[in-house]
């Protein structure tokens, strides 16, 4: 036997061997170690990240709610509902900060897990399915908006603006949204060979105007016609009104809840796909 | 601590000659080269940013308040109360997360200054060019929110065209100070701290409501915070009068331009000089 025959069996047996391991262990929780992985690195940014979740709701609620609440509440209050400025917002800054989060998670993380780190080669290489390391991405996300967004619930409790009894479904609206936008976000990052500004054009052109045109800071319904479709397509619109209706029983046609409903779900679900099968392409390219 | 490379002569010769070489223009040019590289969608959104924000708050929230008052008291329509702080806001921000983030970038990854300083260029022509290089960016994109501005009808006094040389030197302030912090910074994660100044600074600097509504003490607080400064010397002048106060903000501008290069120059000094 030559020795290169001895070393291709060598590799046969080794590749025979990892490919036991393959099925074995990464089978059902391969998107988990993936998520592992991405929070284990979330941990160097840790304090910020924390501080951010805490500090900036705070700063805008005391801005918005005291500082522009306090005109908008002694004029023309009936506009918002007889509600206060401050629980008019509070649904919707719950959401933004949600997609703040898994956007930060799922745009330059991403595309230098492709590039820069390559982790994801190396996950892929060891027992990972593109579908795991995408999954582990957006898990990973989610547990960080889930984090922030319930901070932020319960001071939006505290300052008694989420007076109703299913008031705990604003968490899950403002979650999906996040993963909405996430899941969107992570297929057009795996699919990015170059920064070229991209994250910073998505950030001023759509994450910018969507937090600004989607009911956010005053109701939707005031903004002229031509303007209007940005809060229809966008997730932080249907996670707004939808948080509205639950958080403090804003009234929304039943027909427009359950639509609100479908459409956080449903993008979230079809982004996961997209994210899925970008990262497929990429790592098998 | 070593010189500045002699291999030509320098077209400065005064007391600053160890730091300076009179060549910050090749800095500036370099920029330009590299503009042409980068993508031009990318430049251009950067003008987009405050405008969204003049039409959401100015059509949206406008319509939820039902008035507030100039400089002199004068009562005036909530988009033209903005407009000046967004254009303020704008030139701070684009000035700072120029000067932080994108020098972060050239100075510990792109190592960029380390070869500029190997050539004839000192640690000032390097702080200036930079500098003037993130003031003509802001030129061009004042100058097109100023153009909005009068369009809408937001621009009240014949000072109001001031606005964009006001908002130059904001920039300029922010621009200063920006790169003195990032001198000292090590990683990202203590770039990440800056945001925690940025973002209160944008929304307690009486840019989105009068400074009226909070209590004696806070006024005090927040008429300490340059961004304050630079929106009320804005409102000054776009719906006027402009009175002394200009002059006490322009001050303010003056010694924040000075600390921040001060300590720019000596921090990179300390750094690839020595």
């Amino acid at each position: 036997m030559s020795s290169s025959a001895i070393e291709k069996k060598a590799l046969s047996g080794a590749a025979a061997h990892f490919g036991e391991r393959r099925s074995s262990k990464a089978g059902m929780f391969g998107a988990w170690y993936a998520a592992e992985h991405r929070l284990l690195t979330m941990k160097a940014f840790v304090s910020t990240i924390v501080a951010t979740s805490i500090f900036n709701p705070l700063m805008y609620l005391f801005a918005l709610g005291v500082g522009i609440g306090s005109y908008v509440d002694k004029g023309s209050g009936g506009a918002l509902f007889g509600v206060s400025y401050l629980t008019f917002v509070g649904p919707a800054l719950l959401a933004s900060a949600s997609i703040n989060a898994v956007f930060e998670e799922t745009s330059y993380p991403v595309m230098g897990g492709f590039k820069w780190t390559r982790e994801f080669y190396a996950m892929h290489a060891a027992p990972l399915r593109p579908d795991q390391i995408a999954s582990g991405v957006l898990i990973a996300a989610m547990i960080r908006s889930v984090f922030t967004v319930l901070v932020f619930w319960i001071m939006l409790r505290l300052f008694g603006t989420l007076p109703s009894p299913r008031a705990i479904l604003v968490l899950p609206a403002a979650v999906l949204s996040g993963l909405g936008i996430g899941s969107v976000m992570a297929a057009l990052a795996a699919s990015l060979k170059d920064d070229d500004g991209w994250f910073a054009l998505i950030n001023r052109m759509v994450i910018a105007p969507m937090f600004l045109f989607s009911g956010t800071f005053y109701p939707l319904e005031q903004m002229p016609i031509w303007i209007r479709w940005i809060g229809w397509i966008s997730p932080l619109w249907h996670a707004t009104d939808f948080g509205r209706w639950a958080g403090f029983d804003h009234p929304v046609e039943s027909w427009l809840v359950v639509v609100h409903a479908v459409y956080l779900i449903g993008l979230a679900g079809i982004g996961w796909f997209l994210a899925s099968r970008q990262f497929a392409r990429r790592l098998e390219e | 601590m070593s010189e500045i490379k002699r291999d030509i002569p320098p077209r400065y010769r005064g007391p600053l000659s160890h730091i300076f070489s009179g060549r910050a223009h090749t800095v500036v040019l370099r920029s330009l080269y590299a503009l042409k590289t980068s993508a031009w969608y990318v430049v251009l959104s950067g003008f987009f940013e405050p405008l969204f924000y003049l039409l959401a708050f100015g059509l949206g929230v406008g319509k939820l308040i039902d008035g507030v008052t100039g400089p002199a008291g004068q009562p005036i329509a909530y988009a033209a109360f903005i407009a000046p702080a967004l254009l303020a806001t704008s030139a701070m921000n684009g000035a700072f997360y120029d000067s932080t983030w994108n020098i972060y970038f050239k100075m510990r990854f792109a190592r960029l200054y380390e070869g500029m300083l190997a050539t004839s260029l000192g640690p000032m022509d390097v702080a200036l060019g930079e500098i003037v290089y993130a003031l003509l960016r802001g030129l061009v994109y004042s100058t097109g929110f100023l153009i909005v501005m009068y369009a809408m009808g937001l621009v009240l006094s014949p000072w109001g065209f001031l606005a964009v040389p006001a908002a130059l030197v904001i920039a300029f302030g922010f621009s200063a100070c920006g790169m003195a912090v990032t001198s000292y910074l090590k990683n990202f994660q203590e770039m990440d701290w800056l945001n925690f100044i940025m973002l209160p600074m944008f929304l307690f600097s009486a840019t989105l409501y009068p400074i009226t509504v909070y209590p004696p003490a806070i006024q005090l607080l927040v008429k300490a915070l340059p961004l304050w400064h630079g929106v009320e010397l804005i409102r000054h002048l776009t719906i006027g009068p402009p009175g002394m106060a200009v002059l006490g903000h322009l001050a303010y501008y003056a010694v924040m331009i000075a600390i921040g290069l001060t300590f720019t120059t000596r921090r990179l000094t300390k750094l690839f000089m020595s």
